[in-house]
C-alpha cells in the first residue's frame, strides 16, 4: 500500500468561510463520507498551530479549531483582522477567507 | 399537542421566495409561519445609519405573501429583527407596513410590537454596575462610547415571543431578536424541549440554506415531537440531508458543540442527525443549559464619518509591477495636499483588485503579478465634502503620476463610468458587542399590543 499526501480539496466536500458576529471568521471542513472524515481527524494535521501558519496569525487569534462528529466537519474560527464594515475592511461577509485553507495535505494510505 | 409544525418562508425578508414552494408547504398544515428580518451580517451601516438592506417594497412583497397566509389560517405570524438591523426606526416602518397592508387586505387582528432599542442612560447606570463583558471590541467600554452609537440593540431571546403569544397576539412584529427564537417561541409555550426547539429555530431561520441544492429563497418545514424535531424543504425539488442540516448547525456559529444564546447554551456535542425519509431529517439530542444569569447580547453601532469612493482599472504592465510603490507615494501626496487636515480626519485606502484586495493581511500568496487590476480608492472623511476632496485628490494624482519608465503619458487608470467620484453616505463601526446581564428576560423588550383593523 502507498503512501501519498492527498489534497483537501480531494477529500472534503465543503471548504468555506463566514462572519460569526462582526468580530470572528469561523471556517467549516465538512466531509460526505465517514470513512474520510475519520481518517482526515486521526491524521491529526489540522490543528491551531497549522491555521495560525496558513493565514500568518499568532496562536492565540484562532479561537476554535475542533473536530464535530455529528456533522462530519471541522470547525476553525479566528479572530477578524477588523471588525465587519471597519476601516480596512475587504469583505464583509467574511465569505473569501476559505482559500488558504484548500492547501491542506493529509498523509493517506489508500 | 403531539407536535408542532413551523414554516420558514424565506432565509431573510426581503429575499423574495418561491411562492409555489411556499404554498406547497402550507399544505403541511403549519401551527405559525416565522420570518427572520435581519442580521449584522450586512455590516454596521444598517445599525449605525438605520438604512435598510433592501428597498421597502421588497419588505411590503414579502409581508404581504406571508400575512395573507397567516390570516387566512387563523395562525401565528411572527417577524423577527425588523427590519435588518432591528432599531426603533426599522420596526415603527415594519409595524406601519403590516398595518396598510392589513387594511389593504381586510385583515384584523391582534398585533405585538417589541422594541428592542436601548435607552442609552439606561445603558451607561448598567455599565456603572460592571453588567458588560466584550465580545469583541478591544478595550474597555465608556459612557462615551455608548453616547457616540446612534443606535444599540439587544437580541431579545425566546421569552418576550412567549409573553407576546400567550398575550393572544396574532402577529409579532419584533425588533433584534436571536434568530433561532422567532420559531422557537411557540414550542417553548407549549412545553416543547428548549434545546431542540432553537436547534430547530436555528435550522428554520435560513430556511433553504439547509436544503440541498442550497436555496435561501425556498421555505422549510419544521415539526417538533417529543424527543426530536424533523426539517423538510417546501420544495418537492429539494432534499434536506443529514450533512446539509448538521451543516446548517454549523453556519455562522464560532463553536460547532456549545451555542451561546439569551439565558443559556445550546449544546449540541451530541446531536444526532439521521435521514427520516427521502426529503426529511430527524434531529435529537441537542441539549439547553441555563446560565445561572440571564444574559442578553447587545450590538451597537456608530458613524465614524462619510465615505467617497472611486472604481478605475490598470491595464499597464509596467505600472502593475510598481504599483505598491505608485500608490505610497500617492498617498504621500495627498497627505501634502491635506496637510491641514489633523490625524484622524480622513482615512484613505487602496482596494487592488487582482492582487490582495480580498484577503489583505490574510493573503498567503504575495508575489503574484496581475495581468489587470481594479484599484478602489475608498476614503472615509470628517464630512462628505472633504471625503469628495480627498478621494478626486488621489484619483487625479494616480491617473496622471509618472513612474520608472512609464510610456503612457495620457492617463494611468481606466474609469469604467462617469461621474468618477462616487459619495457613498456615513460609513459606520459596530461599537458595541458586549454581553449584558438582566434580571428579567423582558426587561429590556417592552411590548405594545395593537388591535388592528
Amino acid at each position: 500500500m502507498g503512501s501519498r499526501l492527498a489534497k483537501i480539496t480531494e477529500l472534503a466536500k465543503v471548504i468555506r468561510s463566514k462572519n460569526a458576529g462582526p468580530f470572528e471568521i469561523t471556517f467549516d471542513i465538512m466531509f460526505d463520507d465517514a470513512g474520510i472524515y475519520e481518517k482526515v481527524k486521526n491524521s491529526g494535521v489540522i490543528t491551531s498551530k497549522l491555521i495560525a501558519g496558513l493565514y500568518n496569525i499568532s496562536h492565540n487569534e484562532v479561537l476554535v479549531c475542533r473536530p464535530y462528529d455529528p456533522a462530519q466537519a471541522f470547525k476553525i474560527t479566528i479572530r477578524r483582522p477588523t471588525g465587519s464594515g471597519d476601516l480596512m475592511e475587504s469583505d464583509v461577509y467574511g465569505c473569501q477567507q476559505h482559500v488558504p485553507l484548500t492547501s491542506i495535505e493529509i498523509p493517506w494510505q489508500e | 399537542m403531539d407536535e408542532i409544525v413551523g414554516l420558514a418562508p424565506s432565509g431573510s425578508l426581503g429575499s423574495g421566495y418561491n411562492v409555489d414552494a411556499f404554498n406547497r408547504a402550507l399544505t403541511a398544515n403549519p401551527d405559525f409561519i416565522g420570518q427572520d428580518a435581519g442580521s449584522t451580517d450586512m455590516g454596521p451601516t444598517h445599525l449605525g445609519d438605520g438604512v435598510l438592506f433592501f428597498p421597502e417594497s421588497s419588505y411590503r412583497h414579502d409581508l404581504s405573501l406571508m400575512l395573507n397566509a397567516a390570516r387566512e389560517r387563523e395562525i401565528p405570524l411572527l417577524v423577527g429583527s425588523c427590519i435588518t438591523a432591528g432599531t426603533r426606526g426599522q420596526l415603527d416602518l415594519a409595524v406601519t407596513m403590516v398595518k396598510e397592508l392589513a387594511k389593504e387586505s381586510g385583515h384584523s387582528f391582534k398585533m405585538a410590537v417589541i422594541d428592542a432599542e436601548l435607552d442609552k442612560e439606561y445603558l451607561k447606570n448598567r455599565l456603572a454596575d460592571g453588567a458588560f463583558q466584550s465580545l469583541g471590541p478591544e478595550g474597555e467600554l465608556t459612557p462615551a462610547d455608548i453616547d457616540r452609537s446612534s443606535h444599540i440593540v439587544a437580541q431579545m431571546g425566546v421569552e418576550p415571543f412567549v409573553r407576546a403569544l400567550e398575550a393572544g397576539a396574532d402577529v409579532v412584529i419584533a425588533g433584534r431578536a436571536c434568530d433561532d427564537v422567532i420559531f422557537a417561541a411557540l414550542p417553548v409555550m407549549k412545553g416543547f424541549d428548549k434545546g431542540l426547539s432553537l436547534h430547530m429555530g436555528k435550522i428554520l431561520e435560513c430556511a433553504g440554506l439547509s436544503a440541498s441544492p442550497i436555496d435561501l429563497q425556498e421555505p422549510l418545514i419544521g415539526r417538533i415531537r417529543d424527543d426530536h424535531f424533523v426539517v423538510e424543504p417546501g420544495n418537492g425539488d429539494l432534499r434536506c440531508t443529514t450533512v446539509s442540516v448538521a451543516s446548517h448547525s454549523l453556519y455562522e456559529r464560532t463553536d460547532p458543540c456549545i451555542q451561546p444564546g439569551p439565558g443559556g447554551v445550546n449544546d449540541l456535542s451530541v446531536s444526532v442527525f439521521e435521514q427520516f425519509d427521502e426529503r426529511s431529517v430527524k434531529v435529537s439530542g441537542s441539549r439547553f443549559v441555563p446560565d445561572s444569569v440571564y444574559k442578553v447580547k447587545l450590538e451597537g453601532a456608530e458613524i465614524i464619518g462619510y465615505r467617497a469612493i472611486v472604481m478605475s482599472g490598470i491595464r499597464d504592465s509596467i505600472m502593475i509591477s510598481q504599483i505598491d510603490d505608485i500608490l505610497e507615494e500617492a498617498r504621500e501626496r495627498v497627505r501634502q495636499r491635506f496637510n491641514t487636515a489633523d490625524e484622524g480626519d480622513y482615512h484613505l485606502d487602496f482596494h487592488v483588485y487582482g492582487k490582495n484586495a480580498v484577503m489583505r493581511s490574510l493573503e498567503p500568496e504575495t508575489d503574484h503579478v496581475p495581468l489587470e487590476i481594479g484599484l478602489l480608492i475608498d476614503v472615509v472623511a470628517k464630512t462628505q465634502d472633504m471625503a469628495n476632496a480627498v478621494a478626486m485628490h488621489a484619483r487625479g494624482t494616480l491617473g496622471h503620476t509618472s513612474y520608472p519608465g512609464i510610456i503612457t503619458t495620457a492617463g494611468n487608470l481606466a474609469f469604467p463610468f462617469s461621474p468618477f467620484n462616487v459619495p457613498v453616505g456615513p460609513a459606520c463601526r459596530f461599537s458595541l458587542y458586549h454581553l449584558m446581564a438582566i434580571d428579567d428576560p423582558c426587561e429590556c423588550f417592552p411590548m405594545e399590543m395593537i388591535t388592528v383593523g
